[in-house]
């Protein structure tokens, strides 16, 4: 479904990402690991549109993504949940849910969409009419996904969803994510908790100074001696 | 002396109105686009010709014009934001103020020049038949004119926040104005809405010109005024209340007007720049910003 080859961005002259080449099959989790500063969010910020790619294919379903604007790939499908705040604080709960369905694609289905996510976070339906500014880490990155959501994605893209947030609630949304997999929805992840992310993941890419140094399936990965020493700490 | 106070808290609220109404564009372009247009007094000198040349070629009042005007501003702010400010809004939001800052001061030059050129530099003025007509409450007079201004503008905020509050675009548009960025991952076209917002900022920058020409009067040179006390009333209000920025724009009325009668007319931009000093150290978001933590 993505097939990102080859891709190379730079921010003005410093190079970040170096020849990155990765894909994300239907229905299935991939994962891209790696140290902080390796090019992991420039990559997903290029693949979005928000950064200029220098060299390399992104294709989707076939298509080329490169030079479409932001939210005509958010149109496609294609939605990345940023790293922190992804929702917006000066709204309320309900409207961050309403705006993330803002899309041709996702504006019908919207009142279904929109109990089904309030079915999966019951904590948001009790705080609907209060500021997204005013929730706690773990209740705003749940409403980031739900936002994401409520678009109708086809490739969920998260980046670092695990920041700053407690291990039990951690463990909430990686179940989460694992449940939006198995509802046909395609998911890349970009995860320092490597351990977890590893252990939902069907694929798992890892990014080093903005290189692909190793790749394979998960549970190979996590088997992998190097990978052993570098990330897991065993 | 009563009589004089009262006479002048109400002229004073009167024309506190029209600033609350100019730094309604002034400020929602701002909040949005992160843009400081100092041409906004200059858009709405255009905006008074407009509604003039209204009146005298076609003889069409000034309140049935008011629409016209909003559609002819819109378009005019339309363009100006495809020719200049797309150009600074393409550039990281904290270098927006010192570019838009620039290009709009050039604007101010440019725009000034062609008024003088094409319209003369001949202070005009609006005179209908119910020009000097006024409603005389007890000792007061209040002209229907100003009185019908105020209307206005308080009709044009509560309209604008209605429509950020209550409407899906207006949902856009306040997530743009948070953080473009996500904005844009949301799937809403942010240049658009910059566009909408700035040509929306214009047109009513135009409903206040043509007040203006119809209870004062208008003439080539009269905008930088206008965007003074809009940028004084805009420190004051702080940005995030539609109807904060009326208030606003009422207390200054009646600062200058109640400064002018007790201190002395030559004291009357003297209180309006004291006040916009001591707000801005006291309280530098002003009475009704918002802070998000």
């Amino acid at each position: 479904m993505l097939r990102v080859e080859g891709l190379e961005v730079a921010y003005g002259d410093l190079q970040v990402v170096w020849g990155v080449s990765f894909e994300v099959p239907d229905g299935s989790i991939v994962t891209i690991l790696g140290p902080n500063g390796a090019g992991k969010t420039t990559t997903l910020l290029a693949l979005m549109g928000l950064l200029p790619v220098v060299a390399g294919s992104v294709t989707f379903n076939g298509d080329s993504l490169i030079g479409l604007p932001t939210h005509q790939m958010v149109e496609r499908g294609l939605i990345l949940i940023p790293e922190e705040r992804a929702a917006f604080a000066s709204l309320t709960v309900e409207e961050n849910l309403e705006l993330g369905a803002y899309t041709s694609r996702s504006r019908s289905p919207r009142q279904e969409a929109m109990a089904e996510i309030l079915d999966i976070f019951p904590q948001l339906a009790e705080r609907k009419s209060q500021l997204g500014g005013t929730l706690s880490g773990g209740e705003r990155q749940m409403l980031a996904i739900g936002k994401a959501l409520m678009a109708r994605p086809e490739l969920l893209i998260l980046d670092e969803p695990s920041l700053g947030l407690a291990p039990i609630i951690v463990e909430h949304i990686f179940e989460v994510i694992a449940q939006i997999r198995d509802r046909g929805v395609s998911v890349l992840m970009v995860e320092q908790h490597v351990e977890m992310a590893l252990e939902i993941a069907d694929y798992a890419y890892v990014l080093e100074t903005g290189s692909i140094v190793a790749d394979g399936p998960s549970s190979e990965l996590s088997a992998d001696p190097r990978v052993q020493q570098a990330y897991l700490s065993l | 002396m009563t009589q004089l106070i009262l006479q002048s808290v109400v002229s004073g609220l009167l024309v506190g109105g029209m600033y609350g109404l100019v730094a309604l564009g002034l400020a929602f372009a701002f909040g949005v686009l992160k843009v400081l247009n100092v041409a906004h007094g200059e858009i709405l000198m255009i905006g008074g010709y407009v509604a003039f040349f209204a009146f005298t070629a076609w003889g069409l009042d000034p309140f049935l014009s008011l629409p016209i005007v909003f559609i002819v501003m819109f378009g005019f702010g339309a363009l100006l934001y495809v020719v200049l400010f797309r150009f600074v809004t393409r550039t990281e939001i904290h270098t927006r103020i010192k570019n838009s800052l620039l290009i709009s001061f050039g604007l101010v030059l440019v725009l000034q020049a062609l008024a003088v050129r094409f319209f003369t530099a001949d202070e005009r003025t609006i005179s209908t038949a119910y020009s000097s007509e006024a409603i005389t409450i007890g000792l007061v007079r209040v002209p229907v004119v100003r009185l019908a201004g105020l209307v206005v503008a308080l009709v044009a905020a509560l309209v604008l926040e209605w429509l950020l509050n209550r409407t899906r675009f207006g949902r856009a548009v306040r997530a743009t104005s948070e953080d473009w960025t996500r904005a844009a991952l949301t799937g809403i076209d942010v240049n658009r809405v910059y566009l909408i917002a700035f040509a929306i900022s214009a047109a009513l920058a135009g409903l206040a010109g043509s007040l203006v020409t119809l209870g004062y009067s208008v003439s080539p040179n009269i905008g930088l005024g206008w965007t003074l006390k809009a940028l004084i009333v805009v420190v004051l209000a702080g940005l995030g209340s539609m109807r904060g920025i009326i208030v606003a724009g009422l207390f200054l009325g009646l600062t200058e007007s109640l400064a002018a009668v007790w201190l002395g007319g030559e004291y009357r931009e003297v209180a309006a720049l004291v006040l916009f000093l001591v707000v801005l150290s006291i309280r530098p978001q002003g009475f009704f910003g918002r802070a998000y933590a």
